[in-house]
């Protein structure tokens, strides 16, 4: 269990007020640092090796930085210190059970719980003297710490500066250690992103691999049934616990199937008609449009399939004596497809404007038709881009979640039928998650596994795409 | 090479030619029609299918803003409660621990008794009940609270009606419909008819909408809980966001070398950029969840897993802004004696700025429309209170709307739809100030 | 100034990223037939007290009963709502780790409930049809075949000529514990077939025969959403939902419930005890937790009152079915005075 730093309302304020102290200290060693450099070369900027501006920020950076990590460290090592103080401080019948034996670490972090939140005076019900006491006392360490943290970071601040203080001279590379710094704050954040993939392929293929050690992969990747809901105890009977995902994967390929039949040949369309034909005027207004449709949340598109699509698709399948689902992967793959055309037809939109127009006034003067030369001679020459295009719509299409939780199927049925209820891999996941979660159950670990499977394809997806694409921009730069 | 041809051809036989221009022009001529046909056919399809999209949106719209406008006005009932000690079980007390106990439910219900004393069975009673809203109970605890001194006078309050009752003074319930088919029974409409013609009941300003968190009774729900949320989660966001992703954008573009391992974050980014939301949930949940440790259920670690989505976003806009701004500010800048960081700092980065700002407003509109992978990290509890830190728990507004849409009232439906509405409004007011930023800081070199 | 601003970020973030409050806030789980009353108090009891609203989510009973007895502790929830009463094994699996002092509350009686849309042809099943549909394994003679019925009229020409499509609770729902006690096994043992296995005495077989419910698509496992079960009827005519009356009540106007065993599930039929299926709720609480988590006894305190759990309180109008007199008497006595749960009493 791990012992997070406890930070209460009023203790949050507090920190926040500190921070913001060695902030304005930081300002202030700033101007001093600038001002004592202007100082060592008696006015004469010239003879710094650095611009004044640099000294004052070596100054700040050095009374800044290690005062705020020092913080952030007494603030996290402080919960363990003050546990240990307010408890051992305890009388020992409290630490017992009636039985004499010692308290369990939960039992003590309840303690613990009573004792903070009366210290923060929230009423808990059955406080004992004891408590009240610890309770005090909790408080008291508590301010104790925050005047000496205080103190210490204070301090540490104004040693920094000072230590920084002593260096500026006419000579100092003031500027060449601020731009180190700076150098490695931004080396550091463009490694967030690997970190990001990292974190997301380790913590799925560990919690995979723990599937996998449960559930055969092959029974996983190749089995038609699903049906994750396994017996919770010994004494019950659930489903089998079969994780075929075969129909999962089927489901998602039909809707999104559905979804890009109508994204790409309506988003292709548009993106032609906005870039050949259009005028000015209805290509400033109409562009904006598609984008708002690109711009509205996904759960709106679910709403949207859920309460008026599919109902609406029901009725027109009963009038004409189909038998449409309330969940037909129809009304969820369409609505999908709206959600993508302005994707489909921004990216079509670039790769078309792309084609040198050297190629067009070609085929025009050899007395082709606008949409002759559109059909012969632009769409093969941006045809790897459109492609790239829409795989990356694909990809899109197979990770969406929203629309299809509210408005596919929860049954796995193995159907190519698109006015049947289906379900996809991201409901799935979903149906799994949400609710109670047991990192020891196939179930919920199932969900990981999905989510791996998912992972990759879309990756792949993305990085043909994103080769693809790139190949045809050099192609034409 | 037709050229050519053509001129052997005319000094070997002119009058050949002449008949194979015309024979060429013929069959040219006769195509051309249907090759314009053609051509008005592939036009007429690009226009239908920005029509098509066109009307897509303009449907949408139009459901959502039809289904729900209604929902920021909530039926209200003058109701006059003649108060007492007795009626709310506290006898003579007025401290404020008694104004707590009291049962103001029972109070309400007098009153009610009292404005229809003809209506006597337990069935008839308790349908009568029904009809007021919990909310009412709470008015007037309000009210007491604030003046004690009112009990034992008669008090005149506006208290909500029961959602089904508002359903049906909005005129969303058929009353042509048999009575068990629908949810307000005939009594029920008698007494609705009676209010209508006291003239105690109305249309009043749904004030519960925007000043309440979630709530089980529609007519006492509200969206300002989840739009607490999700400031308190864009606000870690933006937080973290802006700044690594700029700072990641200009060491990117600007320091990096080229080599392989820069390749594989320009990769990488672009990769991350097009990764499933729902799998940044799932990293969230094992690494924030379960192996740090979080608070399920709050904004920190909801503004976490969007920083790690919105990050790629950000990069890629921050790069194509540093990008655009042209190499001479760079080389005049070198030329007099800059360093490469303040050359960046002090005419690149301002310059790109703008750019940088209109990305990070788009992806925090984004994040701020992101609902899936906040599922996976358990904001989709039952919140009523009012997020008071970002690590209370707290749902956002597209969470809200979800989970409003899976409700079964269907008072829940309009209310669905006003939420949608705010949320848009949001997203609109985002998306317009990131054009004007753009529009009016765009520069052409 | 944009250093600061990012060295502020940062730390902001190393500060605030780990941090755990002194929880204040009691936590609820389980069954999302009690959810719906369990929000009611949990509201009521936040807006007329100074304690904060509980926090409920709804992870159906056996689900939620798994969670409340993995420890005590304050990453714990501190009550479980059941819709069944807790298993001598759950009971065990909490003594095993550490939870020992719980504290049972009965709140009312809820009938299950067979239903379907409004405008679907009415429903007259008897126990035994329903088992047919829905068990896995049916006896044909004396032996066990996978169930071959695809329509509700292949069980009985009287039933509806209509695939048999069942919305039900997954296993982690008491709803699911308690019908596969009062329909499936109640029905099953009547059964000849099933009669030969018990005479064999291999109880294990039997078991999975009358327990097993198919998995061929004809019963499509939910969820732990009731009000989700109650859209999808609404959209489906053909689909047959099993949920508690509760939700039966709220969406009569969407809804109608099947006779079960020729008697209708109305309220006076479930508390009177003639509509079969139906079976008591409750919540369990830490009694641990009492005291360390603020509100707890309070909480108790406000769903126990007769405003709220009384023939005449709110949660009635919710739909619940409240308990008689003496009942509730029991109940609230086991409230205040937190009588703990043996062993013997489950």
């Amino acid at each position: 269990m791990p012992d997070g730093p406890y930070l209460g309302n009023a203790q949050f304020m507090q920190s926040l007020a500190l921070i913001l102290v060695v902030l304005v200290l930081a300002v202030v060693g700033f101007r001093f640092g600038r001002g004592q450099s202007i100082k060592v070369v008696e006015g004469n900027a010239r003879r710094l090796h650095s611009l004044p501006g640099y000294h004052g920020l070596y100054v700040a950076l050095w009374c800044g930085g290690p005062a705020l990590i020092l913080l952030a460290v007494w603030l996290s090592l402080e919960p363990t210190i003050l546990k240990h103080l307010v408890l051992g401080a305890l009388p020992t019948e409290m630490l017992q059970k009636p039985d004499g034996s010692p308290l369990g670490v939960a039992r003590l972090e309840l303690l613990l719980n009573d004792i903070r939140n009366t210290a923060a005076g929230n009423v808990a019900s059955t406080a004992n003297a004891y408590i009240q006491d610890a309770a005090a006392r909790y408080q008291s360490l508590q301010q104790t710490s925050y005047a000496a943290m205080a103190v210490v970071v204070l301090s540490l601040a104004v040693a920094g500066a000072a230590w920084a203080f002593r260096f500026i001279h006419a000579d100092f590379r003031a500027r060449n250690r601020v731009e180190m710094i700076i150098r490695g704050f931004m080396i550091a954040c463009s490694m967030v992103a690997i970190l990001t993939t990292v974190g997301i392929i380790l913590s799925l293929l560990f919690e995979s691999m723990r599937f996998f050690a449960v559930v055969p992969v092959t029974d996983f990747l190749f089995g038609l049934d699903w049906s994750p809901q396994m017996a919770l105890r010994a004494d019950q009977v659930g489903s089998s616990g079969a994780f075929g995902a075969v129909p999962l994967f089927l489901g998602t390929l039909l809707i999104s199937g559905i979804a890009m039949a109508v994204a790409v040949p309506v988003g292709l369309l548009s993106a032609i008609y906005m870039a050949e034909y259009a005028p000015r005027k209805v290509r400033a207004v109409v562009k904006p449009l598609l984008e708002i449709l690109a711009g509205i949340p996904t759960v709106v598109y679910g709403f949207f399939a859920a309460l008026t699509v599919a109902p609406a698709f029901r009725g027109l399948g009963e009038s004409i004596g189909l038998d449409v689902s309330s969940e037909s992967a129809l009304a969820a793959g369409i609505v999908m497809g709206i959600m993508i055309v302005p994707f489909v037809s921004s990216l079509s939109d670039d790769v078309i404007t792309a084609v040198p127009n050297s190629m067009r006034e070609g085929s025009y003067g050899l007395g082709a038709t606008k949409s002759e030369t559109i059909k012969r001679v632009i769409i093969p020459a941006a045809l790897p881009g459109i492609v790239g295009g829409v795989l990356l719509a694909v990809s899109r299409a197979i990770g969406e979640t929203m629309i299809v939780v509210m408005a596919a199927g929860l049954s796995a049925n193995l159907s190519v039928n698109p006015l049947e209820a289906v379900t996809t891999v991201t409901v799935q996941i979903v149906t799994l998650l949400v609710g109670d979660q047991e990192f020891d159950s196939p179930k919920t670990l199932a969900a990981f596994a999905l989510g791996l499977v998912l992972f990759m394809v879309t990756l792949a997806l993305n990085v043909v795409a994103l080769h693809v694409v790139r190949k045809y921009r050099e192609q034409y730069e | 090479m037709a050229t050519a041809e053509q001129q052997v051809e005319m000094t070997t036989s002119q009058k050949d030619i002449l008949s194979r221009q015309s024979r060429i022009s013929e069959t040219v001529n006769a195509g051309l029609k249907s090759r314009y046909r053609s051509e008005a056919r592939f036009r007429a399809y690009g226009a239908g299918a920005i029509v098509l999209a066109l009307v897509m949106l303009v449907l949408l719209f139009v459901t959502i803003i039809g289904k729900g406008y209604t929902a920021f006005v909530q039926t209200e009932l003058q109701l006059t409660i003649a108060t007492s000690g007795e009626a709310l079980g506290i006898g003579n007390d007025r401290d404020a621990a008694a104004l707590n106990r009291a049962d103001y439910q029972a109070q309400i219900k007098a009153s009610l008794r009292d404005m229809f004393p003809d209506v006597t069975g337990r069935k008839e009673r308790r349908d009568l009940y029904g009809m007021v809203s919990d909310g009412a109970a709470y008015a007037l605890r309000d009210a007491l609270a604030e003046n004690p001194a009112l009990i034992g006078q008669k008090v005149t309050l506006q208290v909500p009606v029961a959602s089904d009752i508002d359903m049906l003074h909005k005129g969303q319930i058929d009353r042509t419909v048999a009575e068990a088919e629908r949810k307000v029974n005939d009594f029920q409409i008698g007494i609705y008819d009676r209010w209508v013609s006291m003239g105690t009941i109305g249309l009043h300003f749904n004030t519960a909408l925007f000043t309440q968190g979630d709530s089980r009774q529609p007519e006492l729900a509200g969206i300002w809980g989840a739009a607490v949320g999700s400031f308190y989660t864009l606000i870690v966001t933006l937080a973290l966001s802006f700044p690594i992703g700029v700072a990641a954008a200009v060491y990117l573009e600007e320091f990096a070398p080229k080599n392989r391992w820069t390749d594989l974050i320009e990769v990488n980014i672009n990769n991350l950029a097009a990764v499933p939301s729902i799998v940044f949930g799932l990293l969230g949940l094992a690494v924030f969840l379960q192996f740090f440790g979080m608070p399920r259920s709050a904004p920190v670690a909801g503004g976490l897993v969007l920083t790690l989505m919105n990050l790629p976003i950000i990069i890629i806009a921050s790069r194509a802004a540093l990008k655009s701004v042209p190499p001479s500010i760079r080389e005049a800048a070198l030329g007099l004696g800059a360093s490469k960081l303040q050359t960046i700092l002090h005419h690149v980065l301002p310059l790109a700025m703008p750019g940088m700002l209109t990305g990070t407003i788009i992806g925090m509109a984004h994040a701020l429309g992101e609902t899936a992978p906040l599922l996976m990290i358990g904001m989709v509890a039952f919140v009523v209170d009012i997020p008071m830190t970002p690590m209370d728990s707290a749902t956002v507004l597209p969470v809200q709307i979800y989970l409003w849409a899976d409700s079964p009232e269907r008072a829940f439906v309009e209310r669905t739809s006003a939420a949608i509405m705010v949320l848009l409004a949001f997203l609109v007011t985002m998306n317009a100030a990131a054009v004007l930023l753009r529009k009016k800081f765009e520069r052409r070199w | 100034m944009l250093k600061k601003t990012l060295a502020l970020a940062v730390l902001a973030t190393v500060a605030t990223a780990g941090a755990a409050e002194a929880r204040d806030t009691i936590r609820i789980v389980g069954s999302s037939t009690v959810y719906p009353f369990s929000t009611v108090v949990a509201e009521n009891f936040g807006k007329s007290t100074s304690f904060k609203t509980p926090v409920i989510e709804s992870t159906g009973s056996g689900g939620g009963i798994k969670l409340f007895c993995a420890g005590v502790g304050t990453e714990h929830p501190d009550i479980v709502n059941a819709s069944r009463r807790m298993k001598k094994s759950e009971f065990e699996t909490c003594d095993k780790n550490g939870v020992k002092d719980i504290v049972e509350v009965r709140v009312g009686y809820d009938g299950i409930v067979i239903a379907n849309a409004k405008a679907a042809p009415a429903f007259d099943v008897t126990r035994e049809q329903l088992f047919m549909a829905l068990a896995k394994e049916v006896p044909q003679g004396d032996k066990w075949v996978a169930n071959p019925y695809k329509k509700w009229s292949d069980i009985n020409p009287s039933l509806p000529n209509e695939e048999i499509e069942v919305l039900g609770p997954p296993p982690t729902s008491g709803t699911r514990d308690a019908f596969t006690e009062l329909v499936m096994d109640a029905a099953c043992e009547k059964l000849p077939a099933a009669k030969a296995l018990k005479d064999a005495g291999d109880d294990k077989t039997l078991k999975q025969k009358c327990q097993s419910v198919r998995e061929d698509g004809a019963y499509i496992e939910a969820g732990e959403n009731d009000n989700l079960i109650v859209q999808k009827l609404g959209a489906n005519q053909t689909a047959v939902g099993i949920f508690g009356y509760s939700f039966l009540e709220e969406n009569a106007d969407k809804i109608k419930g099947a006779k079960v065993d020729g008697k209708e599930p109305t309220f006076d039929n479930i508390s009177s005890g003639a509509y079969p299926v139906s079976r008591p709720l409750q919540f369990y609480v830490k009694k641990a937790h009492i005291g360390t988590i603020p509100g707890i006894q309070e909480y108790l305190n406000e769903f126990t009152a007769d405003k709220a759990w009384g023939p005449e309180g709110y949660l009635a109008d919710k739909g619940l079915i409240p308990m008689p007199d003496a009942e509730r008497a029991k109940y609230k006595e086991a409230a205040t005075k937190l009588k703990t749960l043996t062993a013997g009493d489950l």
